[in-house]
């Protein structure tokens, strides 16, 4: 595994540099790299990357619950590109067991952490065991509230094998929706099907719907919770004393 | 070895609740008498000890534990169950750890 000196460091020189440099430069400091592919927009970083180096590792997280149109835009963009995508899937024991005591649409009454845990986490986490460095599609403009500050790169130690060390590269981190899409346009990039009829945000059909006009993006996705308040930040407050 | 744990107080004063379950869990396992010191992140107070500790060490989150030993570089740990299985050289559920990431992490654009 390729050591890296000091992450904050990368992060200042990374992050005013373009997503292709971003994105060369992980590529070429690690080998054994992955690119994590949701099926949306998120395509911009496999069109850069295989301009970069052909030999890509992708994945997809096929949860069973995906639309029928993200299922076939993930083969049009394997042959587009002539790239294996690993498809990786849940433990079928695992989906079985939620299933029976909760039923198919449990998250709607619970949340959908359990789902989630179940379908994308726990096969999320087997597949970076095998890679020492992966690539994703987040932007801060996704979130205002949980990723106004997602760095172009990061040690992520959520995701690390035991005593060792896993890098995240965000090279879309600092793109808007607009410059995306402009980049799908200027490049011909295929996309997937669901962007037409509505859809900005793209997760699993029973959890994803189309958002209007003034809408932000993340109220297509679990519109039945409310925002998840991520308690675990440290900020400091200015308080008069 | 010295394991500093930091939990954060909300500026309201009310406590993280993350915090005290991590807390509650480590009571339970036994875990507590190996941490050699707690310190409070006060968000109201940017001075507070562990306010001063996570600028110091470039943390956001808590809690965290900071572990120091002789002769070797300081190790801080904001994921529990990595701390847990580390340094404590116990074993936490798939369960737990899969909660306590996506707790952690916005993952949602999986």
């Amino acid at each position: 595994m390729s050591a890296l000196p000091n992450i904050v460091d990368i992060d200042t020189q990374l992050a005013t540099q373009s997503p292709q440099e971003i994105l060369r430069y992980a590529l070429e400091t690690f080998d054994n790299i992955a690119i994590s592919f949701s099926g949306a927009e998120d395509v911009v970083l496999i069109d850069m990357a295989a301009k970069i180096r052909p030999d890509l590792q992708v994945f997809s997280l096929d949860t069973g619950r995906l639309h029928a149109q993200t299922y076939r835009f993930i083969e049009a963009v394997r042959k587009h590109y002539r790239i294996d995508i690993d498809i990786v899937m849940p433990e079928a024991s695992k989906v079985e067991q939620l299933v029976k005591a909760k039923g198919l649409f449990s998250f709607y009454e619970d949340d959908h952490k359990e789902c989630c845990g179940v379908r994308k986490i726990a096969p999320l986490r087997k597949q970076l065991l095998t890679v020492d460095a992966w690539i994703t599609g987040q932007r801060r403009d996704q979130s205002p509230g949980t990723r106004a500050a997602v760095p172009v790169i990061q040690d992520d130690k959520a995701f690390a094998r035991p005593d060792d060390s896993l890098t995240k590269f965000n090279p879309l981190a600092n793109w808007t929706s607009k410059q995306v899409w402009d980049y799908i346009r200027d490049n011909n990039v295929p996309y997937n099907e669901l962007h037409d009829q509505g859809f900005v945000s793209i997760g699993c059909e029973p959890c994803t719907r189309p958002t209007g006009p003034g809408q932000h993006e993340r109220e297509g996705r679990w519109w039945w919770e409310e925002a998840t308040k991520k308690e675990c930040g440290l900020h400091a407050v200015n308080i008069a004393k | 070895m010295k394991i500093t744990m930091v939990k954060k107080v909300f500026a309201d004063g009310s406590p993280c609740k993350k915090c005290g379950e991590v807390e509650e869990k480590m009571r339970a396992a036994g875990q507590l008498q190996r941490i050699d010191r707690v310190v409070i992140a006060d968000e109201a107070n940017d001075q507070s000890e562990g306010m001063l500790l996570a600028a110091e060490h470039n943390i956001d989150r808590a809690p965290f534990f900071i572990v120091e030993r002789d002769g070797q570089q300081t190790e801080i740990y904001t994921v529990y169950f990595r701390f847990v299985k580390e340094v404590l050289d116990s074993e936490t559920s798939e369960e737990e750890e899969i909660a306590e990431i996506m707790n952690d992490n916005d993952l949602d654009f999986l």
